[in-house]
């Protein structure tokens, strides 16, 4: 199953203006450990989606809001010249069809 | 007497007896208040009323150039709202991050408006207005201190580029503020400050313990974001000496343990921690409970106090003139070749504007249905029917990036490549002209923390009556 078809969010969004923040949110305990336990979610999975080494992404699992935050750098600071995407709110398209 | 010396005494009088209301009547001041959740804000009479006015999220153009996000007339409108609230119930209205980016042109628009508002409707208050522009000397001093590191993977900051900024703001946390309702004021405006200041500096100064307070304070700067559904009406909160209350005051919001939870993973890179200048806030032991389907209850958040503050330092540098072309193409030929065809027009427009004139402006382009918007390509499975197709030149001067697009305009409209059917022209303009000069482009060239002992210095107070 793709992310896409259980998630109830997939967003991102800058966590100031050097880094991306990705939240996975839940709509049940289930789905939200299916994720949690997934081998797609890790770094080393994400960072190629990214363009970025698998050291520089982490993963925090937040079992208070069924979430997964994951947070990966911009390789372009918001605003820069080059940007694509100033406040980081359309990179979340990479995680959508990841098998879960 | 003002609104902040009546909130002080009652609180003090009351000695943590009387819960705290305070009304999160906006997260963007200036893109409008909706009137019938703060209105209904108002019927339950809060203690105070806060407002987040800026943010860095928007990008660097509105620190470097000093203009404001919001247009004139929202901005007036909200303000006017929130003012009139406030001065009806006698309490303490605080606006943070004034006009966007909150340096001195922002504040200085901010306040201008509020006069005019004030002059217009024959109001009278006391003013506290709290700067939070950081002088280029200061943030000198501090570099030959060592005392400036980069946050995140900033570059390492050195004089020129503190020289080079436009603007330089710290965010001021919560002890600026309290100076200023100490000062006895009815109406603070700040300039750049943390969001959460705005909410918990009144609470923290009678005795609130400050982890809730600053909990709080996080969730209700984004007003009702916080819901299901989430949005920008007005949101109450209820703090006592255990933790607080959340409850929107549109009636269609529901504050649910889940989406309160949630909500502290918004923006933030970590969801257990906040730095703010004084201190550090822990939300792993955080709980959250429904009081009802419309209402949670949120405790446990802790505040570890930092002994020497450190303040967030942001800045802007200009780095040359910007102008557009905006055009599309449904050409299917254009569409597979156009990585390389792109490459062609770039040389055939350099060696023309360049002839006499040295190669001083960047080139670069976004072809939207193919790569335009995310930020790692990815394998393309079919060409889109139509891209949109856009060129942006960033050069030293506003006529010489203007020089750029519009030859850059001719020569892809006209570019001849191996297999073109369409001789008549590449491009669909939606209008013309179809060169837009943007104006300045800035880049944020300062995003550092900054070691500082004496706040009270760094963040000034001054106070005007109205």
């Amino acid at each position: 199953m793709q992310l896409q078809d259980f998630a109830q969010v997939v967003r991102s969004k800058n966590a100031g203006p050097r880094r991306l923040t990705l939240d996975l949110i839940f709509r049940n305990d289930a789905d939200y450990q299916r994720a949690a336990q997934a081998h797609a979610l890790t770094p080393e999975r994400i960072a190629p989606l990214y363009g970025v080494a698998a050291d520089a992404v982490t993963v925090i699992n937040y079992p208070f809001g069924r979430a997964i935050k994951i947070v990966v750098p911009r390789r372009i600071m918001s605003g820069d010249p080059g940007d694509r995407d100033v406040y980081g709110a359309q990179q979340h398209t990479p995680l959508l069809e990841l098998e879960i | 007497m003002t609104a902040s010396a009546r909130m002080l005494d009652r609180f003090a009088k009351s000695k943590g007896a009387e819960p705290m209301r305070i009304l999160g009547a906006s997260g963007q001041l200036g893109y409008g208040v909706p009137t019938p959740a703060f209105s209904a804000g108002l019927d339950r009479q809060p203690h105070l009323i806060g407002c987040d006015m800026g943010s860095i999220d928007i990008g660097p153009y509105y620190l470097g150039s000093g203009e404001l996000a919001t247009a004139p007339a929202a901005t007036r409108r909200d303000l006017r709202k929130v003012l009139l609230g406030a001065l009806k119930l006698k309490v303490p209205l605080v606006i943070g991050s004034a006009g966007s980016a909150g340096a001195k042109p922002h504040l200085d628009q901010t306040l201008t408006t509020l006069r005019e508002i004030a002059r217009e409707g024959g109001l009278h208050f006391r003013l506290g207005v709290l700067h939070a522009d950081i002088a280029k000397g200061v943030l000198e001093a501090a570099l030959r201190e060592n005392g400036v590191v980069p946050i995140d993977d900033m570059p390492t900051l050195d004089e020129a580029e503190v020289d080079a900024a436009e603007n330089i703001v710290g965010q001021m946390g919560m002890s600026a503020f309290q100076r200023a309702l100490a000062a006895g004021i009815d109406v603070v405006v700040a300039g750049r400050a943390c969001d959460t200041a705005i909410f918990a500096a009144l609470p923290a100064m009678v005795g609130f313990p400050v982890g809730p307070a600053q909990h709080m304070a996080k969730i209700i700067e984004c007003a009702s974001l916080c819901c299901v559904p989430g949005g920008r009406d007005s949101i109450l909160a209820t703090l006592d000496h255990d933790g607080f209350e959340l409850e929107s005051m549109a009636p269609q919001r529901r504050a649910t343990p889940v989406s309160v939870a949630a909500h502290s993973l918004y923006e933030q890179s970590d969801p257990f921690t906040v730095q703010e200048p004084e201190g550090r806030l822990d939300l792993r032991r955080a709980t959250y409970h429904a009081i009802d389907d419309r209402r949670t209850r949120v405790c446990g958040a802790a505040w570890e106090h930092a002994e020497i503050p450190r303040v967030k330092i942001e800045g802007a540098r200009r780095v040359g003139e910007r102008a557009v072309l905006l055009c599309g193409t449904a050409d299917p030929r254009f569409i597979a070749g156009h990585e390389q065809l792109l490459k062609q027009v770039e040389i055939v427009v350099r060696d023309l504007v360049c002839e006499d004139a040295a190669e001083d402006y960047v080139l670069s382009w976004r072809v939207y249905g193919v790569d335009g918007v995310r930020m790692t390509p990815i394998a393309q499975t079919s060409p889109p029917p139509e891209a949109f197709v856009m060129a942006e030149c960033i050069a030293p001067t506003r006529e010489r990036a203007a020089e750029v697009v519009r030859t850059t305009k001719q020569y892809l409209l006209h570019h001849g490549y191996e297999g073109r059917l369409c001789t008549g022209g590449n491009m669909a303009f939606p209008f013309t002209p179809p060169e837009v000069s943007v104006g300045p482009a800035y880049r944020f060239n300062i995003y550092h923390l900054m070691r500082a002992a004496d706040l009270d210095a760094l963040f000034p107070l001054e106070i005007e009556t109205i």
